[in-house]
């Protein structure tokens, strides 16, 4: 069957050159659309491979500090100095003891002078308690002339061990130099290698020096021991029933204090300079260590949990003050306030994430940190706990501006999230006959919960990871505060992890102990910021409200 | 415009989109308050005898007196427990066996208790469409109301779920007062026993169903029912 074939459609000329146009531009054999698929590529590879870059670096960095820290404590024990330490803590507990007596009497000397007796007169009535002060600090002065020699001879010997390492290391650097130069530069060398002398250290017959005292430790123990005995029995009666119970709680002291002198002999002589310094004790002087020591004459410490503790302790007050706030004026944005004032307070909030750090800083110590200092001084005030402040700078002034911080982040993801919550829920709610309250508590904030909580963990990275203001207004004491004082003790300074990394990187000699030290830390501050910041993206996509 | 809708039975408001039918039912329990645009400038609205808009009414009151259903179903994203409890409990019921016994009793007077009682403590999020819608309407219907408001309440579902929801407003208007607004003309004359017609604005017509859509007297009205316009 013939079919007619149906004419060929007329196609101008011009239509098809428009139509070819498009397809014209080609460079290295690719088209238009190639190259600006390349543009937005490499600009995500770009930020993908710096952010793998720091990361790496921050790792590699830090990776040297486990042996290094090793070998550190390594010199501690082979040089004796861990011995001496020893002694040392016995004598600094002793010391406490001789602060708890002089404690004591000044509580015994105000109860006096309140029962109306004049000084004379009431010193006459101490005269007891003097002659026991005088007592006590003189039964231990064996020990610290001893401890005082030892400590002598084992940071001398510390000093020979690093000025050795040191020669090692320029012998070293020397040697190095021979291969890449000619014969004669060679020679001059290998003469100024030959001429730096590498002590080499005789560490067992150094610890000996320190071990052969041992016998006369014992001596002094059994004088300290008989000392604390008499002591004991003429400790006075005041006849006052407070200050008895202080007394009786100071003897009890004493005797546990005296009962103890066998198990200091016994760590002393149980003590053995050549026992290996294991990995985990080298990581657990880190994780768990409660110093911070360095460019010490004695012993550098590395021991990150003061910092630690500071950190998460200024967070946590800071997010205390933060929630509340934050959460509060999200719901009374979202919920309550008129669009005029939503339109005021949104905007005027997100504007305090605007303020730099650093003028904060500076505010918190002209201003903040002195105001509440005098107004902790208000006599009425005195029963809130650590009042009157004893330090201008402390973790609270701190805390403070960090949860003024952290309020822009909380108000506005938690406000996102209440916005997010279906209006038809709480319209239902209010049908139902519920009041604006209620449905606010029952309704509203259950439905957005996951989107608070995430607003909080996210302020919780934002506060931990943040420097300037911890670094001006925090103390930058190293120490775990002292958690008997109670609530008292968010008035007491700390440091942090991000003031230490910040304060001591600028002066740090680059690739020494202290510098991985440091990194360390960063690695540590690293990683739990990126904990925090995937367990709110966790609950994030984990409690999502359908979308209706 | 004047309007007096009776008690026990079931009124339809209709008319083409913009006319108003569902700003006026949201006047019913003041659920216009919420807006700071629409507002009540002169004119009664008397339940019982009584103006909602005097000063001295309660509006929270109000609202547990006058439920509402709404065109799309929002259930808490809570239990379907809690769903009906909430309300109960906004009535100060606290006791656990009066709190299942109101429970089991709303979801059966809406006719879902079979598909949902092994499962009252799920989600009710994970229910269907018209399973939720049903649920609203036992939530509303939980705290005893004296009227009931529907705001489209089909208007979502597919036809088998219509179905059922159009057999509940039968059963329920021996209990309860029903306001429906609709678009569908056939639903309002399968449900309703009078009929609203508004028009711009205003109200057009208000009759008998059955007058409505087989001699009304209005012209608009006729045009609009018979589909010529709207």
């Amino acid at each position: 069957m013939a079919t007619e074939q149906p004419p060929e459609p007329a196609v101008s000329h011009h239509v098809r050159k428009q139509l070819l146009a498009a397809r014209k531009f080609r460079l290295l054999g690719r088209d238009r659309d190639w190259w600006i698929k390349l543009f937005f590529e490499g600009n995500a590879a770009i930020s993908v491979v710096v952010l793998l870059l720091i990361v790496f670096t921050l790792f590699r960095e830090a990776a040297g500090f486990m042996p290094g820290n090793r070998h550190n404590l390594e010199i501690y024990r082979r040089a004796g100095l861990e011995y001496v330490d020893i002694l040392k803590r016995q004598t600094t507990e002793y010391a406490a003891l001789g602060r708890q007596l002089s404690a004591v009497r000044l509580a015994w000397l105000q109860r006096l002078r309140a029962e109306g007796l004049d000084l004379p007169a009431a010193n006459a009535r101490l005269a007891a308690i003097d002659a026991l002060d005088g007592r006590l600090a003189d039964a231990i002065a064996t020990h610290e002339e001893i401890r005082s020699e030892m400590t002598d001879h084992a940071s001398s010997v510390k000093e020979r061990v690093t000025v050795g390492m040191d020669m090692a290391e320029v012998r070293k650097n020397l040697l190095g130099g021979i291969a890449g130069s000619d014969a004669a530069h060679g020679a001059k060398l290998q003469a100024g290698a030959d001429a730096v002398v590498v002590e080499e250290i005789d560490f067992t017959a150094e610890v000996n020096v320190l071990t052969t005292r041992f016998p006369d430790i014992q001596a002094a123990n059994r004088v300290l021991a008989g000392e604390l005995n008499e002591i004991l029995a003429a400790l006075p009666h005041s006849g006052d029933g407070v200050i008895d119970k202080q007394l009786t709680r100071l003897g009890d002291r004493l005797a546990a204090f005296r009962k103890g002198i066998p198990e200091w002999e016994g760590e002393l002589a149980r003590w053995r300079a050549d026992r290996p310094v294991s990995f985990l004790e080298a990581f657990n002087a880190f994780a768990f260590g409660r110093e911070w020591v360095t460019a010490s004459f004695w012993q550098d410490w590395y021991g990150v949990l003061p910092l630690f503790f500071g950190s998460v302790f200024i967070s946590v007050l800071a997010l205390a003050i933060a929630i509340p706030l934050g959460i509060c004026a999200a719901l009374y944005v979202n919920q309550v306030a008129p669009r005029w004032e939503q339109g005021l307070i949104k905007p005027y909030i997100e504007f305090i994430s605007a303020i730099p750090s650093v003028v904060l800083g500076f505010f918190g110590i002209a201003m903040l940190g002195e105001t509440l200092r005098q107004f902790s001084q208000v006599a009425w005030l005195s029963w809130v706990p650590g009042f009157p402040m004893q330090e201008r700078l402390n973790g609270f002034t701190a805390a403070a501006l960090l949860a003024l911080m952290a309020i822009p982040t909380i108000f506005t993801l938690a406000e996102d999230a209440l916005q997010n919550v279906p209006k038809a829920l709480r319209e239902a709610s209010l049908a139902l006959g519920a009041t604006r309250l209620q449905t606010i508590l029952h309704i509203i904030l259950p439905a957005a919960l996951s989107g608070i909580t995430a607003a909080i963990l996210l302020g919780f990275g934002r506060v931990i990871g943040e420097t300037m203001v911890v670094l001006l207004c925090a103390g930058n004491r190293i120490a775990i505060p002292d958690l008997s004082a109670g609530l008292g003790v968010a008035f007491q300074p700390v440091h942090t992890m991000t003031g230490i990394v910040a304060q001591e990187m600028g002066e740090v000699v680059r690739g020494s102990l202290h510098y991985r030290a440091l990194f360390m830390v960063g690695c540590l501050l690293f990683l739990l910021s990126l904990g925090i910041n995937y367990g709110a993206q966790k609950i994030v996509r984990r409690y999502r409200l359908p979308q209706s | 415009m004047t309007l007096n809708v009776p008690e026990k039975q079931v009124t339809a408001f209709i008319g083409p989109s913009g006319c108003g039918k569902t700003t006026l039912l949201r006047c019913f329990n003041r659920m216009n308050d919420l807006v700071d645009v629409a507002r009540i400038g002169s004119g009664q609205i008397r339940i019982d005898g009584i103006n909602i808009y005097d000063p001295q009414v309660d509006v929270i009151e109000l609202r547990k007196r006058v439920g509402m259903v709404f065109q799309k179903s929002n259930p808490f994203p809570k239990s379907i427990y809690e769903n009906i409890a909430f309300g109960l409990r906004l009535h100060g019921i606290r006791q656990k066996a009066k709190l299942d016994e109101a429970v089991e009793r709303s979801l059966r007077g809406s006719a879902i208790w079979d598909e949902v009682k092994d499962r009252l403590h799920k989600s009710a999020l994970e229910l269907s469409g018209g399973q939720q819608q049903r649920l609203c309407i036992a939530r509303a219907i939980a705290v005893e109301p004296d009227v009931i408001l529907m705001d489209e309440p089909c208007s979502a579902l597919d036809p088998l779920a219509t179905t059922k929801v159009e057999e509940l407003i039968h059963e329920l208007k021996e209990k309860y007062t029903i306001v429906i607004v609709t678009h569908n003309m056939q639903q309002a004359a399968r449900v309703s026993d009078h009929t609203a017609f508004f028009y711009l604005g205003k109200l057009v017509e208000f009759a008998e169903t059955q007058k409505i859509f087989m001699n009304p007297s209005n012209p608009q009205t006729e045009a609009y029912v018979s589909g010529r316009f709207g």
